[in-house]
């Protein structure tokens, strides 16, 4: 990709960034070739990828660099996107919101510095994956079990800053961040919580600090640097057991989310409940073509043929209890006992025990994997997907609504219906699964054509977004406009008192700084 | 349609043929055990493969080998049962190859110049890999490594 200067900046400004960045992390680590820049693009972009094309990377070492190349972007008025690993795909993997940006990568950051079997927790630098946690806990033979979200390729810390879900009791994964270590944008360097202390021994156990805590302003946020930080980890059960329900038709999802919620809300199931629709179970064995042929989405009469033949009920609840086996058991009854008035058919039960083997597609017991990426074969081609992601509260009315509403918008736009609901709490994030063939412009029109009036419908029925792609930071950011949009108004005060020149992310979820405030709006998809 | 769903049969029977045939790791058998999958489905996943561990040492100049490096840098897609190797298995199978070709490790035909020019370039689902993702001088030991193929 050619090169995008940042705005304001001309060609031997950038060049004098470049070089003061090289003498910061060394030359090696700054990478700014048009095949760097095409490395960092979005490869799921719905669009040109130079909407969001990034001038470069930076990719320092350790916070001492992170702090050297915050300054020399201040000095230089170059503006940085920060990823921890950039594996953030569907929501724009590691491009910036500005075109022109300087990625800023923490991937080479990647220091397990903790990891305590006892109270459950880790502090881990951004680039540690997933993976790398997940493989450093086995060869430890340590007794913890992580919640892995979808994609096991990306950033423990990364995913959970931006709000990322998983499917054990840890699934909600922002909540288990305690105690960050943040770079603000003036190179300062900031403990939160207890760590503001020198040497608290409790910095990653006490969710809260003394007098106000700042934790939550640093997450989908770009208002520091987040360079290391305390995650909780759940202890390994003795025991897991497995309830997988078919649930037979579309509209069974309002009963179910009412027998399931409040189990959830009084911690009888403790788990965020991942419920897919009969998609997700059909997008990893074959392509769309090779069951139905046709452009537009598949006709109901060929979904119902499709649920007999791969004998799939229209959702499926593979629900799991985790701790000691009489626990487990008694859990399970009350389980079956509320499931029993709607379904006859008892459940597929399936035990784990500490000590056996899982697989390599366990994310219910915290194996991560990249492989529901491969959903994205389905359309064939260049495949990509975004998701709609609105948070709904966890009552069948509230969901069936939502349901209906997305469902009929996306019918309109003979697109196929790809949703699922995860009761992560008292709510449930529904992920409506889009995806294009890149390559097919049409169909990336479509999708965001579709993208742009599920939205809006969401916000008039007053649903919002909890996490989305570049293209859409600031339409989604838009629809948070209680008193004119006020959230934003004070978000922003903070963010040029503390980023005066705005160098920190610009335009990341909505937040621009007057430095970039002639951006707000462009390069939307 | 029913081609279709054959053809989906035959892709997960396939992919867990590349499993068994490479005897990396023993199948696990335990979901049978408990009761499913049903008889005649395809074989339940195997259980993680460990990656090998990187090495301290400058990226830059890397002291490893290209098996480890491969092992770690790319082992996240591309051991069995990894997303990389599940669509690489289908592919293989439409060219009428055996579906051990899934795994990279088990091909013959690859150049260095081919793994340089997809890791870079990218390919299908596979995504442009970044020099913090995989530096030139690791990916010079993986395609060595995995460049057969003269």
């Amino acid at each position: 990709m050619q090169l995008t200067l940042p705005p304001g900046l001309s060609p031997q400004g950038f060049d004098g960034a470049v070089k003061a960045l090289q003498g910061a992390v060394g030359a090696g680590w700054v990478m700014t070739t048009d095949a760097d820049r095409d490395a960092y693009a979005d490869i799921y972009a719905p669009g040109p990828e130079t909407l969001w094309g990034a001038s470069g990377a930076v990719a320092p070492a350790n916070v001492e660099e992170v702090q050297a190349v915050v300054r020399i972007a201040n000095e230089r008025k170059l503006p940085l996107w920060i990823v921890a690993r950039g594996k953030n795909l569907g929501y724009g993997t590691a491009a910036p919101r500005m075109p022109g940006s300087m990625v800023l990568d923490l991937g080479r950051m990647d220091k397990i510095l903790e990891l305590d079997p006892t109270l459950g927790y880790c502090v881990v630098e951004p680039g540690v994956g997933f993976l790398d946690l997940y493989e450093r806990i086995q060869r430890e033979k340590l007794p913890l079990m992580m919640s892995v979200p979808g994609n096991g390729w990306g950033s423990v810390l990364g995913n959970a800053l931006d709000h990322g879900i998983g499917y054990t009791p840890y699934g909600v994964h922002a909540s288990n961040l305690c105690g960050m270590e943040v770079v603000l944008a003036n190179g300062d360097l900031v403990r939160t919580g207890l760590g503001a202390m020198e040497n608290n021994h409790a910095w990653h156990l006490f969710p809260f600090g003394y007098g106000p805590s700042w934790d939550q302003m640093f997450s989908q946020s770009n208002l520091g640097v987040v360079t290391k930080a305390g995650m909780w980890l759940m202890p390994e059960p003795e025991t897991s057991l497995e309830l997988i329900y078919d649930i037979p038709n579309a509209d069974d999802i309002g009963w179910v989310i009412d027998t399931l919620a409040p189990l959830k809300v009084r911690g009888i199931v403790e788990q965020s409940i991942f419920i897919p629709s009969w998609l997700g179970k059909m997008v990893i064995l074959g392509q769309r073509k090779d069951f139905w042929d046709k452009p537009g989405a598949i006709p109901e009469w060929r979904v119902q043929e499709l649920l007999k033949e791969h004998k799939l009920g229209y959702w499926q609840v593979a629900l799991r209890l985790y701790g000691e086996e009489g626990i487990v058991k008694a859990q399970a009854n009350v389980v079956k006992a509320a499931f029993k008035p709607h379904l006859d058919a008892p459940p597929q039960e399936r035990w784990w025990r500490q000590g056996e083997p899982t697989n390599v597609m366990d994310t219910t017991l915290g194996v991560p994997t990249a492989v529901p990426l491969q959903m994205g074969d389905w359309v064939g081609g260049r495949s990509a997907h975004m998701g709609f992601s609105p948070v709904v509260p966890a009552t069948g009315k509230h969901v069936l609504d939502q349901m209906h509403r997305s469902r009929k918008i996306i019918d309109a736009h003979d697109v196929d219906f790809y949703a699922s609901f995860t009761i992560g709490g008292r709510f449930c994030n529904n992920v409506n699964m889009l995806m294009y063939d890149r390559d097919n412009e049409e169909q990336v029109e479509k999708i965001k054509t579709l993208f742009n009036a599920l939205i809006a419908d969401a916000a008039a029925n007053g649903y919002a977004e909890y996490r989305t792609h570049l293209g859409w930071m600031d339409s989604i950011a838009d629809t948070f406009g209680f008193n004119d949009h006020a959230m934003r108004r004070m978000t922003e005060t903070v963010k040029n008192a503390l980023d005066p020149n705005g160098i920190l992310a610009p335009g990341k979820n909505g937040i621009w700084p007057d430095a970039y405030a002639a951006q707000r709006g462009r390069n939307l998809a | 349609m029913r081609a279709g769903q054959a053809l989906s049969m035959v892709v997960l029977m396939a992919i867990g043929l590349a499993v068994t045939a490479c005897n990396v790791v023993e199948t696990n058998n335990q979901a049978e055990q408990a009761g499913g999958p049903p008889a005649g489905g395809p074989p339940p996943p195997p259980p993680h493969i460990m990656r090998a561990e990187m090495a301290e040492g400058d990226r830059l100049n890397t002291p490893m080998e290209g098996e480890a490096l491969y092992s770690n840098r790319c082992g996240a897609c591309h051991f069995d049962w990894g997303m990389g190797t599940n669509l690489i298995t289908k592919q293989q199978l439409a060219l009428g190859n055996p579906p051990t070709m899934g795994l990279l490790t088990n091909r013959e035909d690859l150049t260095a110049d081919y793994v340089k020019s997809v890791v870079r370039m990218g390919k299908g689902a596979m995504p442009r890999q970044t020099r913090v993702d995989i530096t030139d001088s690791e990916l010079e030991k993986v395609a060595t490594y995995l460049g057969k193929g003269k």
